[in-house]
């Protein structure tokens, strides 16, 4: 005989009371032991709590389907937050669900709860109230923010005193320059800021690597001071174009915020759609290229291409450019006096939950990445509107 | 592992894909062997997937079996395919790993072999950017050590090619040596031509995500070192049992046997790890300067005594995972009436304050029923039983498992209500499972160790001193052995759990094996 519960342990939403919402979650527990039809085979798991703000049913839906793979790694209390403070209606609804995963044959499932919570109109004020109860205790809360720009409102600051990291993705953010600026000044506001995580610095850290090996051996160091050119190639006309304008931005305020370079200007870059940053550093001065082009390869990820030039009496050159099937890079070292070094590294590009669930389990601050921003506002400080 | 500091390259801050070495050429002398393809070539493919490792980073393989640069790189392509389960891989990959491979036919004894070796290696230094870095891992048979070690210093490559800026460093497998003689003598041998500090003595079992994670459990709780004592543990059981027998092995396991081949070192080591005092910094020396406190405090087991401490076993045909096995006696390449152990049990006391009166039982075995290694610390029962009439008369006293393989995780075995109105009680079990509880696969004791070696970090490795102390301390129980012949060799079916006389060993202390 089917068990009763089973629809609601395999993610199908039951709607609930919102004042209920512990008991409801305590039942759906009991019942799960002592159902014949189960076996008494699932097991709840828990290591922190999971709150998503997001912003329609839709992309409710769409973070059901990711909550299910990141529970396989973090297992968690998630709480889904679909906020509508324009909406026609007033009102707050809840539902609960389950994710569980077997981990081995003939174990126990591993189940994680998920409670969905619709707030409209002016509801949204009270979704505090609701979700503060429901944090696990003891364990870490995070808060990931899976909309736009990032600005939290002043009904979400009970639930930022609580939560010691934020993730967002400025990959959303739809208009760059202003929206790292917003990010950054939030991150500054106070010392006791939660830690924030940026889902597309995440993507950006293989490459980051991969650029800094390019240094490690000491004989090459002295070039990283002797730099006069960087060329960042992405994707054109692509729908993710904003997202690698936006790593474009991120890996020159990086390299700059990294190797001390001073910003001097902005200017389009002649002859393409692309744009150039200008930069001193210890007498000389370098540019910054962020170029659109046309990716004529078949691979699933997308076409970037880094060089790097470093200028004097020999000069050199250290490229990086992602092959056509999406899943290596080909990375080549042209230094005076040896052989180019080239290799092929296996370079993927990691979906969204590949990206949170490394997160949720790193959750640092990162002074790398806030120094990165403060370098991009100052890029950016004449072109934000 | 501690990180280890690294080059100043400011682009590296904040980097938290792992640590990178420093470009470096492997040169595994023994290329040929089956560690090579099972664990080496595996291992270091999926560093460098994960980036672990620089560019450039190369592989020499050397070995008698003639071979090209193109054979070596096809075979050990093959290997990864073989040995990693990664369907639907970059074939771009797979071959620019490969381009990474060299490979000099060498019989170890000849001394031009290591001039050519000495020339290949400055040319990756030109052409592959390895700066000088070396790493020589001896995978041959034991008696090519000796041999190895000094051609390498007398061709100069022991040296660090630009001494105060590159490193040469060599990985020894084990065994290390098959006795407390023959250990110091390669030690000898090994410290005549390399400093202490190039020098990494590997042990895979410490490469193992559980071993680490012993330590961290230990010291990164505060709440477990408290009763890691003599006042609250009654004693503590580690077993390492495998289902394999030799495996085609007769002839190398016909000089070695249990004791030597697992004893000696893996099982040891893990006692080392439970028994060990928190060091004052999580650096090598330290780590490995308590391990070998405890080796030290190990009671001597003498020749005379071997007996009252030690028992042996030898597997006869039997049934194991549904399937018959022949006996010992009768696998390829073993002696008819060969004495020596697949079985051993022994009893251990170590004399210090933390771990007077409390006995550690060590048992390994060859053809038990299933593959398994795991730590048991049984905690002492409770002075005062309240509960009488409720089923706790019979209850098991606290057990925490640490399970190192298969399925690596922890547990701990307490009492509990059962729910109702009368009070009846009964054990349960909480349950920590690596795999359930992080999702990823953890990375392979040879991932660990082969990069830990590259970084310099020596923690995970065998110290000179703990080799001789661990030697020392099973001698004369071999040499008790060796003098006794047939007599006191116990036999027990493949796949038994070990000769019954195992089981009288710990029950003349009131105590039983754990069940695994």
């Amino acid at each position: 005989m089917a068990s009763a519960i089973e629809p609601v342990l395999q993610g199908n939403p039951r709607a609930v009371d919102v004042a209920a919402i512990e008991s409801e979650l305590s039942s759906l527990w009991r019942s799960a032991a002592e159902d014949p039809a189960l076996k008494n085979a699932v097991m709840r798991a828990c290591a922190l709590t999971l709150i998503i703000y997001v912003e329609s049913e839709e992309s409710a839906q769409e973070v059901g389907e990711l909550i299910a793979d990141v529970t396989r790694q973090n297992p968690c209390r998630a709480i889904v937050m679909i906020v509508e403070p324009d909406a026609d209606s007033e009102g707050l609804e809840a539902w609960i669900s389950a994710h569980c995963h077997l981990p081995t044959a003939g174990e126990k499932q591993v189940c994680s709860e998920q409670v969905t919570l619709r707030a409209r109109g002016e509801a949204v004020g009270n979704l505090s109230s609701v979700v503060l109860p429901l944090t696990v205790s003891g364990l870490p809360v995070h808060f990931w923010w899976r909309a736009g720009r990032f600005s939290p409102p002043p009904y979400f600051h009970q639930i930022l005193r609580i939560t010691s990291h934020v993730i967002i993705d400025s990959a959303r953010f739809p208009n760059p320059p202003f929206d790292l600026e917003e990010l950054r000044a939030w991150i500054d506001q106070s010392p006791g800021a939660p830690v924030v995580t940026d889902l597309n610095w995440a993507r950006l850290t293989p490459w980051r690597s991969l650029i800094a090996q390019c240094f490690d051996p000491p004989e090459r160091r002295s070039y990283l001071s002797r730099l006069t050119e960087v060329r960042v190639e992405f994707e054109k006309e692509s729908p993710r174009v904003t997202t690698q304008r936006t790593q474009g931005l991120l890996l020159a305020g990086w390299l700059a915020s990294r190797l001390n370079w001073d910003f001097l200007s902005h200017d389009s870059l002649k002859g393409t759609e692309g744009d150039a940053y200008i930069f001193k550093a210890e007498g000389r001065t370098l540019e910054v290229q962020l170029v659109p082009q046309e990716f004529k390869g078949a691979g699933s990820g997308v076409c970037y291409s880094i060089e790097l030039w470093a200028d004097g009496l020999s000069p050199a050159v250290f490229s990086f450019e992602r092959g056509a099937d999406g899943k290596a890079v080909q990375t080549r070292a042209t230094v005076p006096g040896a052989q180019p070094i080239g290799r092929t590294v296996r370079l993927e590009v990691l979906s969204e939950v590949e990206i949170l669930n490394d997160e949720l389990k790193l959750g640092r601050r990162d002074h790398v990445y806030e120094e990165t921003l403060r370098m991009v506002a100052r890029m950016t400080a004449g072109r934000r509107k | 592992m501690p990180e280890t500091e690294l080059s100043p390259n400011p682009l590296r801050e904040g980097i938290r894909l792992g640590r990178t070495p420093e470009p470096c050429v492997m040169v595994i002398f023994g290329a040929s062997g089956d560690l090579t393809k099972r664990k080496l070539i595996p291992a270091l493919y999926y560093l460098t997937r994960e980036h672990m490792l620089p560019a450039g980073f190369s592989v020499i393989g050397c070995a008698r079996t003639p071979l090209t640069n193109e054979g070596f790189r096809a075979e050990m392509r093959e290997a990864v395919k073989k040995y990693l389960n990664l369907p639907d891989e970059s074939a771009a990959f797979v071959q620019g790993f490969g381009d990474g491979l060299f490979y000099i036919a060498d019989d170890f004894g000849d001394p031009k072999a290591y001039d050519q070796l000495k020339s290949l290696l400055d040319r990756l230094d030109q052409e592959r950017g390895t700066s000088g870095n070396r790493l020589f891992y001896l995978s041959t048979p034991p008696s090519f050590f000796p041999v190895i070690v000094q051609h390498l210093g007398a061709s100069g490559l022991a040296q660090p090619k630009y001494p105060g800026k590159s490193w040469t460093r060599i990985i020894i497998e084990k065994p290390f040596g098959r006795d407390l003689a023959s250990a110091r003598e390669l030690n000898r041998i090994v410290t005549e031509v390399f400093k202490e500090e190039q020098v990494y003595r590997i042990d895979h079992y410490l490469g193992k995500e559980t071993v680490q994670n012993l330590l961290v459990f230990r010291f990164a709780n505060g709440i477990f070192e408290p009763f890691w004592n003599r006042r609250y543990i009654d004693h503590v059981q580690i077993a390492v049992a495998e289902e394999l027998g030799v495996e085609g092995r007769g002839s190398y396991y016909e000089e070695a046997g249990l004791l030597r081949d697992m004893i000696q070192n893996h099982v040891l080591q893990l006692l080392c790890l439970v028994a060990m005092e928190p060091p004052a910094t999580f650096e090598a020396a330290a780590v490995r300067g308590e391990k070998a406190k405890v080796l030290k405090s190990i009671r001597p087991i003498s020749k005379e005594r071997a007996s009252e401490f030690a028992l042996r076993g030898q597997y006869i045909e039997g049934t194991v995972a549904g399937r018959k096995v022949p006996a010992y006696r009768s696998e390829r390449n073993v002696s008819p009436t060969s004495t020596t152990e697949t079985y051993a049990a022994l009893k251990l006391n170590i004399d210090n304050w933390r771990w007077a009166d409390v006995p550690f039982y060590l048992r390994s075995g060859k053809r038990l029923p299933k593959r398994v290694s795991e730590i048991s610390i049984q905690f002492r029962r409770v002075p005062h039983l309240l509960f009488r009439g409720a089923g706790a008369e019979n209850i098991e006293p606290n057990i925490l498992s640490l399970r190192i393989q298969p399925d690596e995780g922890i547990s701990l075995n307490f009492c509990a209500k059962l729910p109702g109105t009368t009070m009846q009680i009964r054990p349960v079990r909480m349950d920590f499972r690596y795999g359930e509880s992080f999702g990823a696969v953890p990375p392979t004791a040879y991932e660990t160790l082969l990069l830990d070696c590259m970084l310099g970090d020596a923690t995970l490795f065998n110290r000179d001193d703990a080799v001789e102390l661990s030697w020392e301390l099973v001698d004369p129980i071999l040499e008790s052995w060796r003098q006794d012949g047939q007599k006191g060799l116990a036999f027990y079916p493949a796949g038994s759990w070990g000769p019954a006389e195992a089981d009288d060993f710990i029950e003349r202390d009131g105590r039983r094996w754990q069940r695994l």
